[in-house]
Protein backbone atom coordinates (compact mmCIF):
# COMPACT_ATOMS: atom_id res chain seq x y z
CA UNK A 1 0.00 0.00 0.00
CA UNK A 2 1.37 3.37 -0.57
CA UNK A 3 3.07 4.77 2.09
CA UNK A 4 2.69 8.71 1.55
CA UNK A 5 -0.70 10.39 1.83
CA UNK A 6 -2.25 11.35 -1.26
CA UNK A 7 -2.98 15.33 -1.74
CA UNK A 8 -0.12 16.20 1.38
CA UNK A 9 2.91 17.53 0.46
CA UNK A 10 5.47 14.18 -0.31
CA UNK A 11 9.35 15.06 -1.00
CA UNK A 12 9.14 11.41 -2.78
CA UNK A 13 6.83 12.86 -5.27
CA UNK A 14 8.78 15.51 -5.77
CA UNK A 15 11.73 13.79 -6.08
CA UNK A 16 10.37 11.43 -8.62
CA UNK A 17 9.30 14.36 -10.68
CA UNK A 18 12.57 16.18 -10.09
CA UNK A 19 14.78 12.95 -11.44
CA UNK A 20 12.56 12.52 -14.54
CA UNK A 21 12.91 15.90 -15.56
CA UNK A 22 16.75 16.11 -14.94
CA UNK A 23 17.14 12.71 -16.84
CA UNK A 24 14.97 14.26 -20.14
CA UNK A 25 17.21 17.57 -19.72
CA UNK A 26 20.55 16.13 -19.84
CA UNK A 27 19.27 13.96 -22.79
CA UNK A 28 18.23 16.86 -24.93
CA UNK A 29 21.41 18.16 -27.57
CA UNK A 30 20.16 21.96 -27.15
CA UNK A 31 21.84 21.28 -23.27
CA UNK A 32 25.28 19.90 -24.94
CA UNK A 33 25.74 22.45 -27.52
CA UNK A 34 24.92 25.08 -24.93
CA UNK A 35 27.36 23.57 -22.73
CA UNK A 36 30.27 23.06 -25.72
CA UNK A 37 29.47 26.73 -26.78
CA UNK A 38 30.06 27.31 -23.21
CA UNK A 39 33.37 25.74 -23.09
CA UNK A 40 34.40 26.58 -26.23
CA UNK A 41 33.67 30.41 -25.18
CA UNK A 42 35.49 29.71 -21.82
CA UNK A 43 38.31 27.84 -23.06
CA UNK A 44 39.05 30.08 -25.75
CA UNK A 45 39.93 33.24 -23.44
CA UNK A 46 43.30 31.95 -22.23
CA UNK A 47 43.90 32.61 -26.04
CA UNK A 48 42.59 36.05 -25.87
CA UNK A 49 44.14 36.36 -22.39
CA UNK A 50 47.86 36.10 -24.16
CA UNK A 51 47.07 38.83 -26.59
CA UNK A 52 46.73 41.03 -23.96
CA UNK A 53 49.54 39.95 -21.68
CA UNK A 54 49.27 42.92 -18.87
CA UNK A 55 45.81 41.96 -17.65
CA UNK A 56 45.40 38.64 -19.09
CA UNK A 57 43.46 37.32 -15.61
CA UNK A 58 41.11 39.85 -16.18
CA UNK A 59 40.27 39.13 -19.49
CA UNK A 60 40.05 35.55 -18.74
CA UNK A 61 37.99 35.89 -15.76
CA UNK A 62 35.67 38.66 -17.43
CA UNK A 63 34.99 36.12 -20.77
CA UNK A 64 34.50 33.17 -18.46
CA UNK A 65 32.12 34.41 -16.27
CA UNK A 66 29.93 36.59 -18.60
CA UNK A 67 30.17 33.58 -20.89
CA UNK A 68 28.65 31.31 -17.86
CA UNK A 69 26.05 33.71 -16.91
CA UNK A 70 24.50 33.73 -20.50
CA UNK A 71 24.52 30.33 -21.25
CA UNK A 72 23.52 29.64 -17.81
CA UNK A 73 20.40 31.64 -18.48
CA UNK A 74 19.91 30.68 -21.70
CA UNK A 75 19.90 27.13 -20.44
CA UNK A 76 17.51 28.10 -17.91
CA UNK A 77 14.74 30.03 -20.08
CA UNK A 78 15.40 26.69 -23.56
CA UNK A 79 14.92 24.27 -20.82
CA UNK A 80 12.24 25.51 -18.98
CA UNK A 81 10.40 26.54 -22.09
CA UNK A 82 9.61 23.38 -22.95
CA UNK A 83 8.78 21.05 -19.84
CA UNK A 84 5.17 21.63 -19.54
CA UNK A 85 4.06 22.41 -23.70
CA UNK A 86 5.51 18.86 -23.63
CA UNK A 87 4.41 17.07 -21.28
CA UNK A 88 0.77 18.21 -22.51
CA UNK A 89 2.04 17.25 -26.34
CA UNK A 90 2.84 13.75 -25.43
CA UNK A 91 -0.38 13.49 -22.86
CA UNK A 92 1.86 12.65 -19.99
CA UNK A 93 0.85 15.01 -17.90
CA UNK A 94 -2.59 13.48 -17.78
CA UNK A 95 -0.96 10.48 -16.28
CA UNK A 96 0.79 11.96 -13.74
CA UNK A 97 -2.15 14.69 -13.02
CA UNK A 98 -4.42 11.61 -13.07
CA UNK A 99 -2.13 9.91 -10.31
CA UNK A 100 -3.08 11.34 -6.20
CA UNK A 101 -0.36 14.21 -7.57
CA UNK A 102 -1.12 17.85 -6.48
CA UNK A 103 -0.12 20.46 -9.16
CA UNK A 104 2.25 22.60 -6.90
CA UNK A 105 4.29 20.13 -6.79
CA UNK A 106 4.62 18.50 -9.99
CA UNK A 107 5.66 22.19 -10.75
CA UNK A 108 7.79 22.03 -7.93
CA UNK A 109 9.19 18.86 -9.22
CA UNK A 110 9.95 20.59 -12.79
CA UNK A 111 11.61 23.35 -11.50
CA UNK A 112 13.92 21.17 -9.19
CA UNK A 113 14.57 19.18 -11.81
CA UNK A 114 15.92 22.39 -13.88
CA UNK A 115 17.78 23.56 -11.28
CA UNK A 116 19.61 20.29 -10.95
CA UNK A 117 20.52 20.45 -14.45
CA UNK A 118 21.28 24.25 -13.85
CA UNK A 119 23.78 23.21 -11.10
CA UNK A 120 24.98 20.69 -12.57
CA UNK A 121 26.00 23.34 -15.97
CA UNK A 122 27.38 25.25 -13.87
CA UNK A 123 29.62 22.99 -12.00
CA UNK A 124 30.95 21.84 -15.38
CA UNK A 125 31.55 25.39 -16.18
CA UNK A 126 33.08 26.24 -12.89
CA UNK A 127 35.41 23.39 -13.11
CA UNK A 128 37.05 24.42 -16.43
CA UNK A 129 37.21 27.78 -15.71
CA UNK A 130 38.90 27.51 -12.94
CA UNK A 131 41.39 24.92 -14.00
CA UNK A 132 42.10 26.88 -16.54
CA UNK A 133 43.00 29.73 -14.39
CA UNK A 134 45.55 27.79 -12.32
CA UNK A 135 47.14 26.02 -15.11
CA UNK A 136 47.69 29.92 -15.97
CA UNK A 137 48.83 30.86 -12.72
CA UNK A 138 51.06 28.43 -12.96
CA UNK A 139 52.30 29.20 -16.35
CA UNK A 140 52.73 33.19 -15.23
CA UNK A 141 54.30 32.49 -11.76
CA UNK A 142 56.79 30.01 -13.81
CA UNK A 143 57.75 32.55 -16.28
CA UNK A 144 57.82 35.14 -13.86
CA UNK A 145 60.53 32.91 -11.35
CA UNK A 146 62.38 32.55 -14.45
CA UNK A 147 62.74 36.14 -15.42
CA UNK A 148 63.27 37.06 -11.94
CA UNK A 149 66.55 35.24 -11.62
CA UNK A 150 68.76 36.60 -9.29
CA UNK A 151 66.06 39.34 -7.65
CA UNK A 152 66.16 39.23 -4.10
CA UNK A 153 63.76 36.22 -2.50
CA UNK A 154 61.85 38.74 -0.86
CA UNK A 155 61.28 40.94 -3.97
CA UNK A 156 60.53 37.76 -5.79
CA UNK A 157 57.64 36.42 -3.50
CA UNK A 158 55.90 39.75 -3.55
CA UNK A 159 55.60 39.25 -7.15
CA UNK A 160 54.65 36.03 -6.98
CA UNK A 161 51.99 36.93 -4.08
CA UNK A 162 50.36 39.89 -6.40
CA UNK A 163 50.28 37.52 -9.15
CA UNK A 164 48.24 34.76 -7.42
CA UNK A 165 46.27 36.98 -5.78
CA UNK A 166 44.85 38.61 -9.26
CA UNK A 167 44.55 34.71 -10.48
CA UNK A 168 42.33 33.16 -7.92
CA UNK A 169 40.68 35.11 -5.33
CA UNK A 170 37.52 34.06 -2.97
CA UNK A 171 34.91 36.82 -4.64
CA UNK A 172 35.01 34.58 -7.56
CA UNK A 173 32.59 31.93 -5.45
CA UNK A 174 29.72 34.01 -4.38
CA UNK A 175 30.16 35.76 -7.92
CA UNK A 176 29.47 32.35 -9.36
CA UNK A 177 26.65 31.39 -6.78
CA UNK A 178 24.73 34.73 -8.22
CA UNK A 179 25.08 33.58 -11.62
CA UNK A 180 23.21 30.33 -10.38
CA UNK A 181 20.68 32.24 -8.56
CA UNK A 182 20.25 34.56 -11.41
CA UNK A 183 19.73 31.66 -13.90
CA UNK A 184 17.14 29.66 -11.19
CA UNK A 185 14.89 33.14 -11.46
CA UNK A 186 14.89 32.92 -14.55
CA UNK A 187 13.86 29.65 -14.86
CA UNK A 188 10.86 29.98 -12.25
CA UNK A 189 10.02 32.91 -14.34
CA UNK A 190 9.67 30.77 -17.74
CA UNK A 191 7.90 28.22 -15.65
CA UNK A 192 4.85 30.75 -15.05
CA UNK A 193 5.36 32.23 -19.06
CA UNK A 194 5.11 28.14 -19.94
CA UNK A 195 1.63 27.86 -17.90
CA UNK A 196 -0.42 30.19 -20.14
CA UNK A 197 2.08 30.49 -23.10
CA UNK A 198 0.59 28.88 -26.58
CA UNK A 199 3.95 27.50 -27.10
CA UNK A 200 7.56 26.94 -26.56
CA UNK A 201 8.91 29.42 -29.00
CA UNK A 202 6.22 32.31 -27.59
CA UNK A 203 7.18 31.57 -24.32
CA UNK A 204 11.72 31.49 -25.12
CA UNK A 205 10.88 34.89 -26.83
CA UNK A 206 8.84 36.69 -24.11
CA UNK A 207 11.83 35.30 -21.70
CA UNK A 208 14.50 37.20 -24.33
CA UNK A 209 12.26 40.50 -23.54
CA UNK A 210 12.23 40.26 -20.14
CA UNK A 211 15.92 39.18 -20.04
CA UNK A 212 16.84 42.71 -21.95
CA UNK A 213 14.17 44.53 -20.08
CA UNK A 214 15.79 42.99 -16.48
CA UNK A 215 19.19 43.76 -17.38
CA UNK A 216 18.61 47.04 -18.76
CA UNK A 217 15.59 48.64 -16.77
CA UNK A 218 17.65 50.01 -14.11
CA UNK A 219 19.89 51.97 -16.17
CA UNK A 220 16.81 53.55 -18.39
CA UNK A 221 15.13 54.15 -15.23
CA UNK A 222 17.99 56.52 -14.26
CA UNK A 223 18.44 57.98 -17.37
CA UNK A 224 14.35 58.74 -17.33
CA UNK A 225 14.04 60.14 -13.64
CA UNK A 226 17.08 62.29 -14.65
CA UNK A 227 16.38 63.81 -18.54
CA UNK A 228 12.37 63.94 -17.01
CA UNK A 229 11.84 64.49 -13.70
CA UNK A 230 10.55 61.97 -10.97
CA UNK A 231 6.94 63.00 -11.17
CA UNK A 232 4.59 60.38 -9.74
CA UNK A 233 3.30 58.70 -12.10
CA UNK A 234 6.81 58.01 -13.65
CA UNK A 235 7.28 56.77 -10.55
CA UNK A 236 4.57 54.66 -10.09
CA UNK A 237 5.33 53.04 -13.68
CA UNK A 238 8.73 52.62 -13.08
CA UNK A 239 8.25 50.70 -9.79
CA UNK A 240 5.90 49.08 -11.31
CA UNK A 241 8.24 47.46 -13.91
CA UNK A 242 11.16 46.97 -11.66
CA UNK A 243 8.64 44.92 -9.51
CA UNK A 244 7.02 42.57 -12.33
CA UNK A 245 10.69 42.52 -14.37
CA UNK A 246 13.74 41.87 -11.58
CA UNK A 247 16.89 43.88 -11.79
CA UNK A 248 19.13 41.27 -13.60
CA UNK A 249 21.49 43.73 -13.27
CA UNK A 250 22.13 43.44 -9.48
CA UNK A 251 23.12 39.43 -10.11
CA UNK A 252 26.16 40.91 -12.42
CA UNK A 253 28.80 41.44 -9.70
CA UNK A 254 31.30 39.94 -12.65
CA UNK A 255 32.63 43.92 -13.19
CA UNK A 256 33.61 44.06 -9.10
CA UNK A 257 35.35 40.77 -9.35
CA UNK A 258 37.37 40.77 -12.37
CA UNK A 259 38.72 45.00 -10.57
CA UNK A 260 39.09 42.41 -7.53
CA UNK A 261 36.79 44.61 -5.45
CA UNK A 262 35.88 42.11 -2.41
CA UNK A 263 32.03 41.83 -2.28
CA UNK A 264 30.42 42.43 0.79
CA UNK A 265 28.60 39.55 2.72
CA UNK A 266 25.47 41.90 3.23
CA UNK A 267 26.07 42.32 -0.66
CA UNK A 268 26.00 39.07 -1.12
CA UNK A 269 23.16 37.72 1.21
CA UNK A 270 20.78 40.43 0.25
CA UNK A 271 21.24 39.71 -3.68
CA UNK A 272 20.81 35.90 -3.21
CA UNK A 273 17.82 36.47 -1.03
CA UNK A 274 16.17 38.28 -3.56
CA UNK A 275 16.58 35.65 -6.24
CA UNK A 276 15.05 33.34 -3.86
CA UNK A 277 12.41 35.66 -3.14
CA UNK A 278 11.86 36.27 -6.93
CA UNK A 279 11.86 32.71 -7.51
CA UNK A 280 9.27 31.34 -4.91
CA UNK A 281 7.06 34.76 -6.29
CA UNK A 282 7.29 33.57 -9.76
CA UNK A 283 6.98 29.81 -8.83
CA UNK A 284 3.46 30.96 -6.83
CA UNK A 285 2.27 32.88 -10.07
CA UNK A 286 3.06 29.71 -11.72
CA UNK A 287 0.75 27.82 -9.62
CA UNK A 288 -1.85 30.67 -9.58
CA UNK A 289 -2.11 30.34 -13.29
CA UNK A 290 -1.70 26.46 -13.37
CA UNK A 291 -3.99 25.09 -10.58
CA UNK A 292 -7.51 25.65 -12.49
CA UNK A 293 -6.03 24.96 -15.77
CA UNK A 294 -7.86 22.96 -18.33
CA UNK A 295 -5.83 20.14 -19.16
CA UNK B 1 -17.42 4.43 1.70
CA UNK B 2 -20.02 4.95 -1.01
CA UNK B 3 -21.96 2.31 -2.54
CA UNK B 4 -21.57 4.09 -5.95
CA UNK B 5 -17.69 4.08 -7.77
CA UNK B 6 -18.35 7.13 -9.92
CA UNK B 7 -21.32 9.32 -9.64
CA UNK B 8 -22.01 11.93 -12.29
CA UNK B 9 -24.41 14.40 -11.35
CA UNK B 10 -26.30 17.30 -13.93
CA UNK B 11 -22.48 17.65 -15.24
CA UNK B 12 -22.45 20.54 -18.03
CA UNK B 13 -19.07 21.71 -19.37
CA UNK B 14 -18.99 24.85 -21.86
CA UNK B 15 -15.31 25.70 -23.81
CA UNK B 16 -15.56 29.37 -24.33
CA UNK B 17 -14.00 30.03 -27.87
CA UNK B 18 -11.02 32.64 -27.51
CA UNK B 19 -11.64 36.30 -29.34
CA UNK B 20 -14.94 35.00 -30.23
CA UNK B 21 -18.41 35.35 -28.20
CA UNK B 22 -19.35 31.69 -29.11
CA UNK B 23 -18.70 29.21 -26.96
CA UNK B 24 -18.69 24.61 -27.30
CA UNK B 25 -21.13 22.65 -25.05
CA UNK B 26 -19.00 20.10 -25.10
CA UNK B 27 -21.00 17.84 -22.05
CA UNK B 28 -24.81 19.06 -21.05
CA UNK B 29 -26.87 17.89 -18.19
CA UNK B 30 -25.21 14.32 -18.00
CA UNK B 31 -26.38 11.97 -15.67
CA UNK B 32 -24.64 8.58 -15.22
CA UNK B 33 -23.65 6.17 -12.50
CA UNK B 34 -21.04 3.27 -12.24
CA UNK B 35 -21.17 0.95 -9.85
CA UNK B 36 -18.25 -0.94 -8.00
CA UNK B 37 -17.15 -3.90 -10.24
CA UNK B 38 -18.60 -3.33 -13.45
CA UNK B 39 -17.31 -2.37 -16.93
CA UNK B 40 -18.79 0.92 -18.03
CA UNK B 41 -18.59 1.88 -21.74
CA UNK B 42 -19.25 4.72 -22.91
CA UNK B 43 -19.70 5.79 -26.19
CA UNK B 44 -19.93 7.79 -29.21
CA UNK B 45 -18.99 9.70 -32.28
CA UNK B 46 -15.85 12.19 -32.23
CA UNK B 47 -16.68 14.92 -29.78
CA UNK B 48 -19.56 13.83 -28.57
CA UNK B 49 -18.50 14.27 -25.00
CA UNK B 50 -16.45 11.66 -24.09
CA UNK B 51 -12.93 12.51 -23.37
CA UNK B 52 -14.35 15.47 -21.44
CA UNK B 53 -16.46 13.88 -19.50
CA UNK B 54 -13.50 11.34 -18.38
CA UNK B 55 -11.33 14.02 -18.23
CA UNK B 56 -13.75 15.94 -15.57
CA UNK B 57 -14.00 12.95 -13.29
CA UNK B 58 -10.18 12.75 -13.15
CA UNK B 59 -9.61 16.34 -12.23
CA UNK B 60 -8.38 17.53 -15.14
CA UNK B 61 -10.67 19.79 -16.56
CA UNK B 62 -13.26 21.39 -14.28
CA UNK B 63 -17.03 21.43 -14.84
CA UNK B 64 -18.62 24.09 -15.84
CA UNK B 65 -21.84 22.78 -13.98
CA UNK B 66 -22.87 19.62 -12.05
CA UNK B 67 -20.46 17.36 -9.92
CA UNK B 68 -18.65 14.30 -10.62
CA UNK B 69 -17.58 11.97 -7.47
CA UNK B 70 -15.16 8.77 -7.63
CA UNK B 71 -16.45 6.46 -4.91
CA UNK B 72 -18.10 8.97 -2.73
CA UNK B 73 -15.30 12.07 -3.11
CA UNK B 74 -15.62 14.85 -5.34
CA UNK B 75 -13.63 14.80 -8.41
CA UNK B 76 -11.89 18.14 -7.70
CA UNK B 77 -10.06 16.56 -4.61
CA UNK B 78 -6.64 15.67 -5.43
CA UNK B 79 -7.28 12.56 -2.73
CA UNK B 80 -10.03 10.78 -4.57
CA UNK B 81 -7.54 9.93 -7.18
CA UNK B 82 -5.81 7.60 -4.69
CA UNK B 83 -7.36 4.70 -5.77
CA UNK B 84 -7.72 5.62 -9.61
CA UNK B 85 -5.95 5.01 -12.77
CA UNK B 86 -5.72 6.15 -15.62
CA UNK B 87 -4.68 5.33 -19.25
CA UNK B 88 -5.10 8.06 -22.04
CA UNK B 89 -5.83 7.92 -25.73
CA UNK B 90 -2.57 7.22 -27.45
CA UNK B 91 -0.41 7.98 -24.55
CA UNK B 92 3.37 8.15 -24.88
CA UNK B 93 5.59 7.80 -21.80
CA UNK B 94 9.09 9.56 -21.34
CA UNK B 95 10.68 7.46 -24.72
CA UNK B 96 13.90 7.45 -22.73
CA UNK B 97 12.71 5.81 -20.01
CA UNK B 98 12.69 1.70 -19.76
CA UNK B 99 9.70 0.41 -19.07
CA UNK B 100 10.90 -0.84 -15.57
CA UNK B 101 11.82 2.33 -14.48
CA UNK B 102 8.48 3.81 -15.87
CA UNK B 103 6.53 1.77 -13.54
CA UNK B 104 8.97 3.03 -10.64
CA UNK B 105 8.58 6.16 -11.52
CA UNK B 106 4.55 6.03 -11.59
CA UNK B 107 4.77 4.09 -7.90
CA UNK B 108 6.74 6.66 -6.58
CA UNK B 109 4.12 9.33 -7.50
CA UNK B 110 1.80 7.32 -6.07
CA UNK B 111 3.25 6.72 -2.68
CA UNK B 112 5.14 3.57 -3.22
CA UNK B 113 8.80 2.59 -2.23
CA UNK B 114 11.21 0.10 -1.69
CA UNK B 115 10.79 -4.07 -1.79
CA UNK B 116 6.63 -2.86 -2.11
CA UNK B 117 7.84 -1.04 -5.35
CA UNK B 118 10.10 -3.39 -6.85
CA UNK B 119 7.47 -6.41 -6.41
CA UNK B 120 4.53 -4.78 -7.83
CA UNK B 121 6.58 -3.39 -10.60
CA UNK B 122 7.28 -7.38 -11.40
CA UNK B 123 4.14 -8.21 -10.47
CA UNK B 124 2.58 -5.84 -13.34
CA UNK B 125 5.21 -6.69 -15.63
CA UNK B 126 4.17 -10.13 -15.77
CA UNK B 127 0.75 -9.32 -15.97
CA UNK B 128 1.24 -7.21 -19.12
CA UNK B 129 3.43 -9.64 -20.49
CA UNK B 130 6.30 -7.54 -20.67
CA UNK B 131 8.96 -9.20 -18.74
CA UNK B 132 11.29 -9.54 -21.57
CA UNK B 133 11.12 -6.14 -22.29
CA UNK B 134 11.41 -4.09 -19.21
CA UNK B 135 14.83 -2.88 -19.51
CA UNK B 136 14.22 -2.05 -23.40
CA UNK B 137 13.69 2.53 -23.54
CA UNK B 138 9.90 2.96 -24.55
CA UNK B 139 11.11 4.55 -27.64
CA UNK B 140 11.68 0.98 -29.10
CA UNK B 141 8.01 -0.36 -27.48
CA UNK B 142 5.52 -1.08 -30.56
CA UNK B 143 2.01 0.67 -30.01
CA UNK B 144 0.54 -2.09 -28.83
CA UNK B 145 3.83 -2.81 -26.09
CA UNK B 146 3.38 1.15 -25.00
CA UNK B 147 -0.76 0.65 -24.31
CA UNK B 148 0.33 -2.61 -22.03
CA UNK B 149 2.75 -0.65 -20.38
CA UNK B 150 0.08 2.46 -20.02
CA UNK B 151 -2.14 0.01 -18.48
CA UNK B 152 0.24 -1.13 -16.05
CA UNK B 153 0.94 2.47 -15.05
CA UNK B 154 -2.74 2.64 -14.57
CA UNK B 155 -2.68 0.13 -12.40
CA UNK B 156 0.62 0.61 -10.28
CA UNK B 157 -1.01 1.25 -7.14
CA UNK B 158 -3.77 -1.06 -6.77
CA UNK B 159 -6.52 0.75 -7.84
CA UNK B 160 -10.71 0.71 -7.18
CA UNK B 161 -11.44 2.41 -10.49
CA UNK B 162 -9.80 2.58 -14.00
CA UNK B 163 -10.42 5.06 -16.87
CA UNK B 164 -9.12 3.84 -20.14
CA UNK B 165 -9.77 6.59 -22.97
CA UNK B 166 -9.77 4.68 -26.09
CA UNK B 167 -7.58 1.97 -24.63
CA UNK B 168 -7.52 0.25 -27.90
CA UNK B 169 -7.32 3.22 -30.48
CA UNK B 170 -4.09 2.15 -33.41
CA UNK B 171 -3.92 -1.16 -31.63
CA UNK B 172 -3.84 -4.21 -33.94
CA UNK B 173 -6.44 -7.10 -33.55
CA UNK B 174 -3.94 -9.21 -31.38
CA UNK B 175 -2.56 -6.32 -29.74
CA UNK B 176 -6.44 -5.12 -29.20
CA UNK B 177 -7.07 -9.11 -27.99
CA UNK B 178 -4.87 -8.73 -25.30
CA UNK B 179 -5.87 -5.66 -23.80
CA UNK B 180 -9.65 -6.89 -24.13
CA UNK B 181 -8.11 -10.02 -21.95
CA UNK B 182 -6.45 -7.86 -19.21
CA UNK B 183 -9.81 -5.35 -19.15
CA UNK B 184 -11.74 -9.07 -18.49
CA UNK B 185 -9.23 -9.89 -16.05
CA UNK B 186 -9.57 -6.67 -13.98
CA UNK B 187 -13.46 -6.99 -13.82
CA UNK B 188 -12.85 -10.66 -12.16
CA UNK B 189 -10.58 -8.94 -9.89
CA UNK B 190 -13.50 -6.93 -8.92
CA UNK B 191 -11.95 -3.65 -10.21
CA UNK B 192 -14.50 -0.75 -11.86
CA UNK B 193 -13.21 0.00 -15.25
CA UNK B 194 -14.96 3.04 -17.25
CA UNK B 195 -13.96 3.42 -20.91
CA UNK B 196 -14.76 5.09 -24.10
CA UNK B 197 -13.95 3.34 -27.20
CA UNK B 198 -14.98 3.28 -30.78
CA UNK B 199 -14.53 -0.56 -31.47
CA UNK B 200 -18.36 -1.55 -30.59
CA UNK B 201 -17.59 -5.36 -30.88
CA UNK B 202 -14.92 -5.33 -28.02
CA UNK B 203 -17.77 -2.80 -26.12
CA UNK B 204 -20.70 -5.14 -26.53
CA UNK B 205 -18.02 -8.04 -25.19
CA UNK B 206 -16.77 -6.67 -22.30
CA UNK B 207 -19.18 -3.92 -21.03
CA UNK B 208 -21.60 -4.58 -18.75
CA UNK B 209 -23.38 -1.28 -18.92
CA UNK B 210 -22.90 1.65 -21.76
CA UNK B 211 -23.91 5.15 -21.96
CA UNK B 212 -23.97 6.81 -25.86
CA UNK B 213 -23.00 9.91 -26.16
CA UNK B 214 -24.24 12.61 -28.85
CA UNK B 215 -23.12 16.24 -29.10
CA UNK B 216 -22.50 15.94 -25.53
CA UNK B 217 -26.12 14.89 -24.22
CA UNK B 218 -26.67 11.14 -23.36
CA UNK B 219 -28.80 9.62 -25.49
CA UNK B 220 -29.06 6.09 -24.37
CA UNK B 221 -27.55 4.12 -21.18
CA UNK B 222 -28.51 0.58 -19.77
CA UNK B 223 -27.41 -2.88 -19.78
CA UNK B 224 -25.96 -3.99 -22.80
CA UNK B 225 -27.80 -6.92 -23.09
CA UNK B 226 -30.77 -5.23 -22.67
CA UNK B 227 -30.16 -2.50 -25.21
CA UNK B 228 -29.29 -5.11 -27.44
CA UNK B 229 -32.76 -6.84 -27.37
CA UNK B 230 -34.66 -6.89 -29.63
CA UNK B 231 -37.67 -7.27 -27.79
CA UNK B 232 -40.29 -9.54 -30.23
CA UNK B 233 -37.67 -11.55 -31.30
CA UNK B 234 -36.10 -15.15 -30.32
CA UNK B 235 -33.22 -16.52 -32.06
CA UNK B 236 -32.39 -20.44 -31.71
CA UNK B 237 -29.07 -21.88 -32.23
CA UNK B 238 -29.64 -25.35 -32.90
CA UNK B 239 -26.72 -27.87 -33.68
CA UNK B 240 -26.51 -31.15 -36.12
CA UNK B 241 -30.21 -29.98 -37.07
CA UNK B 242 -31.23 -32.11 -40.05
CA UNK B 243 -33.91 -30.90 -43.07
CA UNK B 244 -36.42 -33.40 -41.80
CA UNK B 245 -36.45 -31.09 -38.25
CA UNK B 246 -36.23 -27.93 -39.99
CA UNK B 247 -38.95 -28.61 -42.19
CA UNK B 248 -41.48 -29.56 -39.05
CA UNK B 249 -40.20 -26.29 -37.58
CA UNK B 250 -41.81 -24.69 -40.54
CA UNK B 251 -44.54 -26.26 -41.19
CA UNK B 252 -45.45 -26.02 -36.79
CA UNK B 253 -45.09 -22.09 -37.45
CA UNK B 254 -47.06 -21.77 -40.58
CA UNK B 255 -50.20 -22.11 -38.61
CA UNK B 256 -49.27 -19.72 -35.85
CA UNK B 257 -49.11 -15.50 -35.46
CA UNK B 258 -45.25 -16.26 -36.08
CA UNK B 259 -42.98 -15.44 -38.71
CA UNK B 260 -39.87 -17.03 -39.56
CA UNK B 261 -37.71 -13.85 -40.32
CA UNK B 262 -34.22 -15.33 -40.93
CA UNK B 263 -32.52 -18.92 -41.38
CA UNK B 264 -29.03 -18.55 -41.72
CA UNK B 265 -25.57 -20.21 -40.35
CA UNK B 266 -23.82 -18.93 -37.59
CA UNK B 267 -20.74 -17.34 -38.13
CA UNK B 268 -17.46 -16.56 -36.73
CA UNK B 269 -16.59 -13.27 -36.55
CA UNK B 270 -13.62 -11.36 -38.68
CA UNK B 271 -11.41 -10.98 -35.50
CA UNK B 272 -11.37 -14.27 -34.61
CA UNK B 273 -10.78 -15.57 -38.34
CA UNK B 274 -7.77 -13.22 -38.64
CA UNK B 275 -6.37 -13.93 -35.23
CA UNK B 276 -6.73 -18.11 -35.67
CA UNK B 277 -4.68 -17.53 -39.56
CA UNK B 278 -1.89 -15.77 -37.87
CA UNK B 279 -1.84 -18.06 -34.92
CA UNK B 280 -3.05 -15.49 -32.33
CA UNK B 281 -4.63 -16.65 -29.43
CA UNK B 282 -7.63 -18.54 -29.31
CA UNK B 283 -10.81 -17.23 -29.17
CA UNK B 284 -12.79 -18.10 -25.52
Amino acid sequence: MPESKPGRFSLTRIAALAGITFTGLVRLKAFYFLLLFAFLVIGSSVFMAELTFQQEFQILKDVSLGAMSIFTSLLAIVATAQLIPRDLEDRTIYTILAKPVPRYEYLIGKLTGVLLLLALSILAMSALFLGLLFVREQIVVSATLRSSAGLPAAEVEQAVRTLKASAFNANLLPGIVLIYFKAALLAALTLFVSTFASSNIFTIVVMVFAYLIGHLQATARAYWLQEHGAGWLAHALLGFVALVFPDLQLFNLVDDIVAGTAIPLALFARTAVLGCVYTSVYLFFAWVAFHGKEL
Amino acid sequence: MSDVAVAVNDLTKVFPIPFRRSKVVAVRGLNLEVAPGQVYGLLGPNGSGKSTTLKIILGLVSPSAGTTRIFGRDSREVGSREGVGFLPENPYFYKYLTGEETLFFYGKLCGLRGAALRARTRELLTLVRLEAAKDRPLGGYSKGMLQRIGLAQALVQEPKLVVLDEPTAGVDPEGSREIRDLILDLKRRGITVLLSSHLLAHVQEICDRVGILAHGVLVREGRVDELLAIENQTELVLENVNPEVLAQIRRLLENTATRLVEERQPQTTLESLFLAATNGPPSP
